[in-house]
């Protein structure tokens, strides 16, 4: 099995425009996720935090810009080849696979894992053995994010909250040294909000990993984030920490001016 | 019962007891040829052929949504892959090799298929395929000296070791019984299906059927999950391809002579009805779809005469024969069950099985307890958009 | 010379009979996400329907009611069978194709059972009469093919292009669920697209059986499925494609139809089955088609 170095190379993005037909969905965005820190990416609707998430991952291709990991530039390479680097995301509406919580944590582990048909149709030794370690390795995350107790429950009986928490885990199965999170938080009542928090503080504690989050809970963000850039039409208007973030005019003006989502700056 | 559960883990679970449970069906296999006639093995036979070519079609299909109507391309490319390799005009290998590398080249014209395979994404590749099946219906009725043209060719016996699979060399009569090459190919076909039993369910509960599934269910989420998309998608269209040609080379066997027009896109179309009606994305369902597609119309020749509203074959225009009512029946069948139970027969066999386990107090499904709330389909959760909480 | 304005002639009749069935095909597409594989049953039913009733009613008469209840039937499967297929399923699109395969396995089965081993002839009034223009000899029956179906197909634009239903067509093909909260009811408009191509269907059955081909056999449904790669080359939804892609297949089927001699490495009635080999070779260098519109896929 491979493991991953303790501390992640930046994350750096630079100058990176995304253009759909005539729409400017990203206007030259550029910042730098520093290794270890959690990174909040704020907005109002429509800022093009979710398309930033998708250049990230490598399913958009940008119009122009770098995103780059260590040595890697990722806006060259396929999801699949981002994936392998350690680079794990959630979305934002839950895209869970059929079968169990244990078929998707699996799932995650796929790219550290190498069985291929011949062998696992042949059920060779070492398919098998892969298997049940990493098997055993999935039962640990689950337990680790509470979804301990619904390891062999299929997905589709479970709760919301437990859903997007299994999005989070199979995230997690991937041994990420980039965690991308995309309104991990959105739709849970409180309780849920709450241990999902806590969630993310403690893998990050634990596994040292970096952590860009999209999320519309300012709360959650002002408590986890070190530092935060906002996006409003595409073009990045502050970067800093929470505390200077809430105090800039420039952001205000995006949140209230935009009328429809204003409380989410209060 | 979370201890209960963790025992039951997916992969765990082929344990003791469940080779005990598949001991008494296989024994039971073992025994029919003991007292089955012909025409009854002839049946299980041809079963079995479809069930490895349904299973093979299940892969692809079910498992990783990618639908095929050039199966019987496949099928044809094994059986005609073994007969011309085996036999004369050919290079006159032995059987077994032959048979062998049939497989091989079945799975290999699937690979070479796979620029299309594996970016057609979909029902999309359904039509594309369609140019396999004409394409190769073509090449078999023009390449004369490879296939023989529209009569076709008699297909060499299989030989294992100086063990001819045909009525005589050796002649055989085992507890008093004389095995034919029904007998002799019906224990031949449990092996092949068993393997396929075997090898499938290997794939599908390993890495790579849980990446196939991930690509059917979402192709983003298998991707940014590190799922090299097209690989996997090509890869699933060889082995599909590969089962294809096993069940094509049990075929020719069974028929003893292939002609090009039994390969035709109905051929292709009734792989597909297997799998519907047994269930999408199961090797159990694709069995039962198969013996179901192909024992009805064999069934319904042999007992036209007592059947209501069918006539016998050949009685003319404009009666409801045998093969035209099981036509009706199983298209039919495809459209009903897509409408009331898209899982098929292995879903339903499920929901009953789980349906009775109910009744014992102790042991709900997974999940059932008072915490969760009913199952929000997962095109609700695709609906949702940004929030605003 | 004229043997190459033959092969002309020839392949644009035919690819215009095409395009009358590659443009219900994306219609259905466009309206519902579904690929119709019962299209050869329907325009089975249709040449079936103006074999039977002609005698009767004339072949005017006979083309209007095949038409007619080609379209209804069409319309029916849809709202009848299809739309309850799938429900929300993210994939019920895909379902509902299966089903259509199913529709055309029974369909088809009841037709061919009809028909038998017959050669229905359907009561054109094109006959085997020939026409001479200028170097090259037409069949009358071509002429007609390539007059009945450009009246046609303008007429299918002329809905695209300036009717509520067109528009509500185009709205629901960019973004079904927003064409929904605007209040296109999608349901009407699919199942008015499976009767568009319907009726389409049974007219192309029409020039499809006409002279040279001898008359309606159990097996003329198949002949629906060349427009699959016809659609295929246009992108699936593009009617604009749908067109020029039925064109190059049928350009493509009568010159290797008429340069068999010279093309004799490729077997007999190489020129049936061109228009699959046609599609093969676009699908490995543009898989989503020749006209496919360029979109990045949402998340």
């Amino acid at each position: 099995m491979t493991t991953r170095t303790a501390a992640p190379p930046a994350l750096e993005v630079r100058n990176v425009t995304v253009r759909f037909a005539g729409l400017v969905a990203l206007d030259d965005v550029s910042f730098t996720v520093a290794p270890g820190t959690v990174h909040a990416v704020i907005g109002p609707n429509g800022a093009g935090k979710s398309t930033c998430f998708n250049v990230l991952s490598g399913l958009y291709r940008p119009t122009a810009g770098t995103v780059r990991l260590g040595d890697a530039e990722l806006t060259r390479l396929a999801p699949h080849r981002i994936a392998a680097l350690g680079v794990a995301r959630t979305f934002q509406n839950i895209v869970t696979t059929q079968g169990t919580v244990a078929d998707n944590l699996m799932l995650g582990r796929h790219a550290l894992s190498r069985a291929g048909f011949a062998a696992s149709a042949l059920r060779l030794p070492r398919a098998v053995r892969e298997q049940r370690e990493h098997l055993a390795k999935a039962r640990e995350i689950a337990e680790l994010t509470g979804l301990g107790a619904h390891f062999d429950a299929p997905v589709a009986l479970l709760s919301y909250g437990d859903r997007k928490r299994v999005e989070l885990a199979r995230a997690l199965c991937l041994e990420p040294r980039v965690l991308l999170l995309d309104e991990p938080v959105a739709g849970m009542n409180a309780a849920e909000r709450t241990r999902m928090t806590e969630v993310v503080r403690e893998i990050r504690a634990e596994l040292g990993l970096s952590v860009v989050l999209v999320e519309h809970d300012m709360g959650l963000v002002m408590r986890l984030a070190d530092e935060v850039t906002v996006l409003d039409f595409g073009k990045a208007i502050a970067h800093g920490t929470p505390d200077q973030v809430r105090r800039d005019p420039e952001v205000l003006r995006a949140y209230l001016g935009s009328g429809t989502t204003g409380e989410d700056a209060a | 019962m979370s201890d209960l559960l963790k025992k039951s883990t997916l992969l765990e679970r082929g344990g003791l007891l469940k080779q005990g449970r598949l001991l008494l069906p296989a024994l039971l296999l073992c025994a029919l040829p003991f007292y089955l006639d012909a025409f009854w093995l002839r049946i299980g036979l041809f079963s079995m052929a479809a069930a490895i070519g349904a299973v093979g079609l299940g892969l692809l299909s079910g498992t990783a949504g990618q639908l095929s109507l050039g199966h019987a391309f496949f099928l044809a490319v094994g059986a005609y892959g073994y007969v011309w390799l085996a036999g004369e005009p050919g290079p006159g290998l032995p059987p077994a090799v032959a048979a062998v590398l049939a497989v091989l080249l079945a799975g290999a014209a699937g690979g070479l298929f796979s620029p299309v395979a594996g970016r057609v994404k979909g029902v999309y590749l359904g039509v594309a395929t369609l140019a396999l099946v004409f394409l190769g219906h073509h090449v078999l009725l023009t390449a004369d000296s490879v296939t023989g043209g529209f009569n076709g060719r008699s297909v060499p016996p299989l030989e294992i070791g100086g063990f001819t699979f045909a009525e005589t060399d050796p002649e055989l009569t085992v507890l008093g019984v004389p095995f034919g090459a029904e007998e002799r190919l019906w224990y031949l076909g449990l092996v092949l299906f068993a393997l396929t039993w075997f090898t499938a369910r290997g794939l599908l509960r390993g890495r790579p059927g849980r990446a196939l599934v991930a690509l059917r269910d979402s192709e983003t989420a298998a991707s940014v999950m590190g799922v090299h998309v097209a690989r996997y998608r090509s890869a699933a269209f060889v082995v599909s391809s590969m089962y294809a040609g096993l069940a094509g080379v049990l075929l020719a066997l069974s028929f003893r002579r292939v002609v090009p027009d039994y390969f035709s896109l109905l051929l292709s179309v009734d792989y597909l009805a297997m799998i519907v009606i047994g269930g999408l994305g199961s090797v159990a369902g694709a069995t039962a779809g198969a013996v179901f597609v192909t024992a009805l119309p064999l069934l319904m020749t042999r007992y036209a005469d007592q059947l209501p509203l069918v006539a016998t074959p050949g009685s003319g225009d404009g009666s409801i024969g045998p093969t035209e009512a099981s036509r009706y029946l199983y298209g039919a069948a495809i459209v009903v069950i897509l409408l009331y139970a898209p899982d098929g027969l292995h879903g339903l066999a499920r929901r009953t099985r789980a349906r009775l386990r109910r009744k014992s107090p102790d042991t709900g499904p997974p999940g059932a307890g008072p915490t969760s709330r009913p199952p929000a389909t997962t095109a609700n959760a695709a609906r949702t958009k940004e929030h605003t909480p | 010379m004229t043997g190459f304005l033959d092969n002309l002639l020839n392949g644009l009749a035919l690819g215009s009979v095409y395009a009358l069935i590659a443009l219900g095909f994306v219609t259905i597409f466009k309206a519902s996400g579904v690929l119709s594989f019962t299209h050869g049953s329907l325009l089975l039913l249709g040449g079936y329907l103006v074999a039977v009733l002609h005698d009767d009613i004339g072949f005017a008469g006979a083309l209007a009611v095949a038409v007619l209840v080609t379209a209804a039937v069409a319309g029916a499967l849809d709202r009848l069978v299809l739309q309850r297929v799938g429900g929300t399923d993210p994939h019920a699109a895909h379902v509902q194709t299966i089903v259509t395969i199913g529709i055309d396995i029974v369909l088809v089965t009841d037709l061919a059972r009809r028909i038998g081993g017959d050669l229905l002839p359907l009561g054109d009034p094109w006959g085997n009469s020939v026409s001479d223009l200028g170097p090259v000899t037409v069949a009358d029956s071509r002429i007609a093919a390539i007059l009945v179906s450009a009246m046609a197909i303008g007429g299918a634009f002329a809905l695209f292009r300036f009717t509520p239903w067109g528009l509500s067509l185009r709205a629901a093909a960019e973004d079904g669920e927003a064409a929904a909260l605007m209040g296109v009811r999608l349901t009407r408009v699919r199942t008015v697209a499976w009767c568009l191509a319907g009726g389409l269907a049974a007219l192309a059955a029409v020039f499809l059986v006409a002279f040279p081909a001898p008359g309606l056999e159990r097996t003329t449904g198949q002949i629906a499925l060349k427009a699959f790669p016809a659609a295929i080359l246009g992108g699936m939804a593009s009617p604009v494609g749908a067109l020029v892609g039925s064109m190059l297949i049928g350009l493509t089927e009568a010159f290797v139809a008429g340069y068999q001699s010279e093309l004799h490495v490729l077997g007999e009635g190489f020129g049936d089955v061109a228009p699959y080999a046609v599609m093969v070779l676009v699908l490995l260098v543009r898989p989503a088609g020749l006209f496919a519109a360029k979109g990045a896929a949402r998340v």
